[in-house]
């Protein structure tokens, strides 16, 4: 009988809103986002991510999960990936979410501003934003590959983006 | 309809007793609604922390097709009606009195006779709240949509997400003919339409 080979199979790790997950291969981090925002941050020789499940854009000086905010979660990503050995300079980071998701009546559209937030954050920081997926009107889920740096968007009803 | 309390926080049991009421209204007029095929029952009135509110609500990655009212104002929330698509088709077909949508698109008069559940279900539940509160409570009209119900979810937890980073959620499931159905209330009202619920069941006591 041939020897079998255990091959590990990647988890997907759920990032809850306000939640900082950080991930080495072969793990892939996944969230589902309305008006939140995704951020992923990748330092491609370490192979080394994380991500960001960002509510509100603005914490204004209140204590809370640092993930919870887009001024508080970048630089706490920053932190805690430079802890592990990557430089701020070897970043590159990958955006989405940011739904208006009752439509432009709704009661509340704090995508966008969540999309601001976090991309002032990280000009603040050069980072590059490699590619990013925001706003409309539907919710997203999105898997980020630790291994490859890829962030995979899916929305309801259309095809799956690779960015 | 029947309710159990299981919390022991006693600012919790009190708004369960609120809830409990407002889904007798509700389990009332969706009886009625449906020629007394449904009826409701209120699951829990629960505080979660935020990071845990998806994933402890059962509603992960599921697409859904939901009824989302607001209640617009400080003193507000919001209300969402779940259905997996095979539930909703069958509610709609047995309201329309037609056999199940086979059409993966639904068509405008299948959206209509769900949008309206979620209006009925939603002024039976707004009616109790004001009548305790005394204070009008003004919904918009009914939304229909289609997508994860975590970003759903998440849309409406927002305004709670500003003040804390707890979250209270009351949720309600549906039953025919005794069966559990994979319906879901979930209202999330405001933390000043909280307060208000609290402040009026204190004076009631």
């Amino acid at each position: 009988m041939a020897a079998l080979t255990a091959i590990a199979v990647p988890q997907t790790v759920s990032v809850g809103m306000g939640q900082i997950t950080v991930g080495g291969p072969p793990t892939r981090l996944g969230a589902v986002l309305g008006s939140c925002l995704g951020v992923a941050l990748y330092h491609r020789r370490l192979r080394l991510g994380a991500l960001s499940h960002v509510v509100l854009p603005d914490s204004s000086g209140r204590e809370a999960p640092p993930g919870k905010f887009a001024d508080t979660a970048i630089p706490h990503m920053v932190e805690i990936l430079s802890r592990q050995g990557a430089s701020t300079g070897g970043l590159v980071a990958k955006i989405a979410g940011g739904a208006c998701m009752f439509g432009a009546t709704g009661p509340m559209q704090i995508g966008l501003a969540n999309a601001e937030a976090v991309r002032r954050e990280l000009k603040t920081l050069r980072i590059p934003i490699l590619a990013e997926d925001i706003g409309g009107t539907k919710g997203r889920r999105i898997i980020f590959d630790c291994e490859s740096g890829t962030l995979t968007v899916e929305i309801a009803g259309c095809r799956p983006k690779v960015l | 309809m029947t309710s159990t309390c299981v919390t022991e926080d006693p600012k919790l049991a009190v708004l369960h007793q609120l809830f409990a009421s407002a889904t007798h209204d509700a389990s009332a007029a969706m009886c009625q609604w449906t020629d007394g095929l449904i009826t409701l029952t209120l699951d829990e009135v629960r505080e979660l922390p935020l990071a845990e509110a998806t994933h402890e609500l059962d509603l992960g990655d599921q697409l859904l097709t939901m009824v989302v009212l607001s209640l617009e104002g400080d003193i507000g929330g919001e209300m969402i009606l779940t259905f997996d698509e095979e539930n909703g088709r069958q509610l709609v077909a047995s309201l329309l009195g037609r056999p199940v949508g086979s059409d993966p698109e639904w068509s405008d008069l299948e959206k209509s006779a769900l949008t309206e559940t979620g209006n009925i279900l939603g002024c039976a539940y707004m009616n109790a709240i004001t009548r305790l509160i005394n204070h009008e409570l003004v919904p918009t009209a009914p939304y229909f949509i289609q997508d994860y119900g975590a970003s759903v979810l998440q849309q409406a937890l927002m305004v709670q997400a500003m003040t804390s980073d707890h979250v209270l959620v009351c949720r309600t499931g549906f039953h025919r003919a005794g069966e559990e159905l994979n319906w879901r209330v979930l209202f999330v009202p405001t933390a000043a339409l909280r307060e208000a619920m609290e402040r009026a069941l204190h004076r009631r006591a």
